[in-house]
């Protein structure tokens, strides 16, 4: 990032442009990128979602003129955050705004009720400079995205400018765990790894380890623990970006999968548009479990209870997505399109850990499975 | 299977084993309903004789009641009513279904006869003693004191201690019960509840009443009115069955069936008769005697007479509480802030004159004070026949016609479908001599789809009525609002934009102008909105659509700084 696009930068130029606006008794506008699905366009080239052309203009006025001091105001901690090195969370910068407010009598009126009123605020920022709160030294709780491997070194360069490295083989049993921002990480592998297997449950993917399936593949095993965080999605990235492995994704067939623990993997969500360039693989594979396995291994499904508030949801926004959404849309991801199609239409699910049932007396056979079908190409 | 000796059993004796159909079927509810049945007796009777009532309460703990976990409850009620003959006081008390409103057709508050005696029955069985009773008409020199029990295997009052007594009075009644029973003050059940809706829908009422160890209250009368008694009127046809039109000829005797036909009930008219001449009956069928009529002609006549078009039936005999003294009597709830009050005319609703009065207040101080007050469901007030209906809320047409309205458009609160939420009162009177209750007990009005249009429309007014209010309110709070923003916001902001910006002094005193500037614009439409909801409320408080009880009005700009003033000017 150049100087003039550094956020300090940006944030100074668009403060002088509202100051000038304000002298010249014109309305100032703040406008942001409208992160929505509606804004979301996707090009099988590009690999993810992007931002359209759809803007959310803030002109000011009585209404907004909170808003927008809100805003100036967190605005203003977050540069001092930036030129010091500080890093926080939005709970910790909601208690440091409050903090300033205790101070300061005259910034009353600015109080927040409650962390939501601060978050939405910290989002707005993010929109309007068209940057992740990462940059902002804005950090998440990192969740998931537990890492084995037998061949990867990791390199970290820390704030100070030092550097750790951390061999994964020699972490035993113990799992790496990437950071929200792994931009700043830097891969390398002591020997060829021939793929990245990403696992939806943490806890299966701790299974496959404790019976030495990193041992007998020279591989790079993750879980992702649902829905994969800021973390895991940049995670995923790198790896694609800097080993260039193909990477798989295993976990349940279902809508709610399909939909959005894998579709945000490979291409990014409607709400993370401005950062999905970074936190996005779109080279990761569907692995299964796929409707030809249940038949090929005889795995044990069953029906979507249809009664079920929460799967009753997942079929609702299955069937919105496959209308509305451009990665389901696009022609280039048919065999997802058709998968997710297939779910609504049979109304079934499985479970990953289905490949248990194959051969019970047998804790690697899902570990066999998963080699063939990586082998044989079965995958989207 | 032996053969098992059928036996008849007399009216008091059904009631006395079945006392939870007519309002007994707690401890709460006895002393509630004891204390409504004598009530409602004295207001009638009051009403009837053209007096304003004057009626004192005393309700008390004397001991244990005889029931598990009971008191022993004295209630007694004093009124100034025109009193009664020593006669009539065995029937009232002492009998089942003697009454002098029994299907005549009146607006009265009770009908059938039967609340008082199961009162007197309820006393009977649990403290073994009936009811002391005190009467005197404007005729007896001095007043007569008895007790009234029930003669439950003949359906008989019988006096017993029956007594000459001086009465400082020069007629009324009053009634002495000694109950098995608990106090219940607050809630939908409460008396406190039961009392504050009668002196609503009672204008005309002096109250005055010590419950428990509470000190005595008083509620003056708002009006000095007495509702006339409305007329009665006769049956429409099309309201009756087949063995109802066949009964009500057996009581005109030797008459014409056209005269009956035109005596006998309502809407029916020469033209009537001619219409059903062309409908097949022959001409001289109308001037043959009734009581010669055969069970074939009545059919037919009854079927013709379906057919036929008539007037819908007349609303004379209901008589609203009407909307000046309505509106006086809504201050009576407690510290109101406004009110609309509507009533409608009377009119038809399900072959029935019913009329709907509706007033909606918001109070200073809610009646149902509970965290969390901004979350607390208005309090919905019913009444039919200006007696307040206390249970069963869920399924009664006047709360199924409030979930109907949509109040978020008046400017109030409302989760879907419920009842609004905020410190408002809702009132749902209706009166009409033929009300559809859902039980025994008169608790809850039948909702037909008639009748809730017909009282979501008198809703609907009231709240449109007191929108207009709300409106105002809003109107001004969105300007002080706005003020309040620019006045604490544009320091903040051009501060913020400066230290950012590093910008000198100078800058910061002109951007501070330039958004002074630009928000006193918005400002001036707000003012502009005000103004017009000011006018529109005056208007609506010309025409009387709307009341305010705390009637000064802020001057939202009266608040601003002078210095800022100028500046936005």
């Amino acid at each position: 990032m150049s100087s003039n696009d550094s956020i300090p930068h940006l944030s100074q130029k668009l403060c002088l442009r509202l100051l000038t606006d304000l002298e010249h008794a014109r309305r100032p506008v703040l406008e942001a990128v409208k992160c929505s699905l509606d804004n979301a366009e996707y090009n099988f080239k590009v690999g993810y979602l992007t931002p359209g052309s759809k803007k959310v203009r803030t002109e000011l006025n009585v209404s907004s003129v909170q808003k927008m001091s809100r805003a100036i105001f967190l605005l203003e901690i977050l540069l001092r955050n930036l030129e010091t090195g500080a890093v926080n969370t939005k709970r910790e910068l909601y208690y440091i705004s409050k903090g300033e407010i205790k101070h300061d009598p005259a910034l009353k009126p600015l109080d927040f009720a409650d962390q939501n009123e601060s978050d939405s605020i910290i989002d707005f920022i993010c929109e309007m400079l068209e940057c992740y709160r990462e940059e902002l030294n804005c950090f998440a709780n990192d969740r998931g995205g537990q890492t084995y491997s037998q061949q990867l070194v990791v390199t970290e360069t820390m704030p100070d400018g030092d550097t750790a490295v951390v061999d994964l083989s020699s972490l035993g049993t113990s799992p790496f765990q990437p950071k929200n921002r792994p931009q700043s990480l830097k891969l390398k592998v002591k020997k060829k790894v021939d793929f990245c297997l990403v696992v939806e449950s943490e806890g299966t993917a701790n299974t496959f380890v404790a019976n030495g399936f990193c041992k007998r593949n020279s591989c790079i095993l993750m879980g992702a623990q649902g829905v994969p965080s800021n973390a895991v999605r940049g995670w995923c990235k790198l790896i694609q970006d800097q080993l260039k492995v193909p990477i798989y994704f295993f976990g349940d067939l279902d809508a709610y999968t399909i939909q959005n623990i894998y579709r945000t993997l490979k291409a990014g969500s409607a709400a993370s548009l401005i950062r999905n360039s970074d936190y996005s693989a779109p080279d990761v594979k569907f692995l299964g479990v796929l409707p030809e396995d249940i038949k090929k291994y005889d795995l044990s499904d069953y029906p979507v209870k249809e009664n079920d508030v929460q799967e009753a949801r997942a079929l609702k926004k299955a069937q919105d997505a496959l209308k509305n959404d451009p990665f389901f849309k696009d022609k280039k991801n048919k065999g997802v399109t058709q998968l997710l199609d297939w779910l609504l239409k049979n109304k079934r699910r499985c479970e990953q850990q289905s490949l248990f049932t194959v051969d019970p007396r047998d804790p690697t056979m899902p570990e066999k499975i998963i080699v063939e079908k990586i082998k044989r190409g079965i995958f989207l | 299977m032996a053969k098992q000796k059928i036996t008849s059993s007399s009216t008091a004796e059904y009631f006395s084993k079945n006392l939870q159909q007519v309002g007994f079927s707690s401890p709460t509810k006895a002393v509630l309903t004891t204390l409504k049945e004598a009530v409602d007796n004295s207001l009638d009777a009051c009403e009837e004789a053209g007096i304003l009532p004057d009626i004192s309460i005393r309700i008390e703990k004397v001991g244990t009641g005889t029931l598990k976990s009971t008191d022993l409850i004295r209630i007694k009620i004093d009124d100034n009513g025109p009193g009664l003959e020593v006669e009539d006081v065995t029937k009232v008390f002492g009998e089942y279904l003697a009454s002098s409103k029994f299907g005549k057709g009146r607006c009265s508050r009770g009908q059938q006869g039967i609340g008082i005696s199961a009162a007197t029955t309820w006393a009977q069985l649990t403290s073994a003693k009936g009811v002391q009773v005190i009467t005197k008409t404007a005729k007896m020199r001095q007043a007569v004191s008895t007790v009234v029990q029930v003669d439950i295997k003949n359906n008989k009052g019988v006096l017993q201690d029956k007594k000459t007594v001086a009465w400082d009075r020069p007629s009324g009644v009053s009634v002495e019960f000694l109950i098995d029973g608990r106090l219940q003050l607050q809630g939908e059940g409460g008396l406190l509840t039961y009392l504050t809706g009668t002196a609503l829908v009672n204008p005309h009422l002096t109250l005055r009443y010590k419950i428990g160890d509470n000190p005595v209250e008083k509620v003056e009368r708002v009006s000095k009115e007495c509702p006339g008694i409305p007329e009665a009127t006769e049956p429409h046809p099309h309201t009756m069955k087949l063995g109802e039109f066949i009964a009500h000829s057996h009581l005109f005797g030797r008459v014409t069936v056209a005269a009956w036909l035109k005596r006998g009930f309502s809407r029916v008219t020469d033209n009537t008769i001619d219409d059903l001449v062309k409908a097949g009956i022959k001409k001289s069928f109308f001037e043959q005697s009734i009581d010669k009529t055969s069970e074939t002609e009545f059919k037919t006549l009854f079927s013709k007479l379906q057919e036929a078009t008539l007037m819908a039936p007349s609303t004379k005999s209901v008589i609203t509480i009407g909307e000046e003294a309505f509106s006086k009597s809504v201050r009576r709830l407690g510290e109101v802030d406004f009110f609309s009050v509507v009533t409608r005319r009377p009119a038809i609703c399900d072959f029935k004159p019913v009329a709907v009065e509706v007033a909606v207040a918001r109070l200073k101080n809610p009646l149902a004070k509970t965290a969390g007050e901004d979350e607390t469901p208005a309090t919905v007030l019913r009444f039919a026949n200006r007696v307040p209906l206390q249970f069963d809320k869920a399924a009664c047409a006047m709360v199924k016609a409030i979930e109907s309205v949509n109040w978020r458009t008046y400017g109030i609160q409302q989760p879907k479908n419920g009842i609004p939420v905020g410190p408002y009162v809702i009132a749902v009177s209706l009166v009409s001599p033929f009300i559809k209750f859902k039980n025994a007990s008169k608790e809850t009005v039948d909702a037909s789809d008639e009748l809730v249009e017909e009282f979501r429309r008198a809703i609907i007014q009231a709240g449109q009525r007191l929108s207009r209010h709300i409106r105002r309110e809003d109107r001004a709070e969105d300007l002080e609002n706005k003020i309040r923003h620019i006045e604490q916001f544009c320091p903040i902001l051009v501060d913020c934009l400066c230290r950012i910006t590093k910008s000198p002094a100078k800058r910061k005193e002109l951007a501070t102008q330039g958004l002074v500037k630009l928000l006193g614009r918005d400002v001036r439409v707000a003012e502009k909105q005000l103004e017009e909801a000011v006018e529109d409320h005056k208007k609506a408080q010309k025409e009387g659509k709307i009341q305010i009880v705390d009637s000064e009005v802020v001057d939202p700009k009266k608040k601003l700084k002078p210095a800022r003033r100028e500046k936005m000017a």
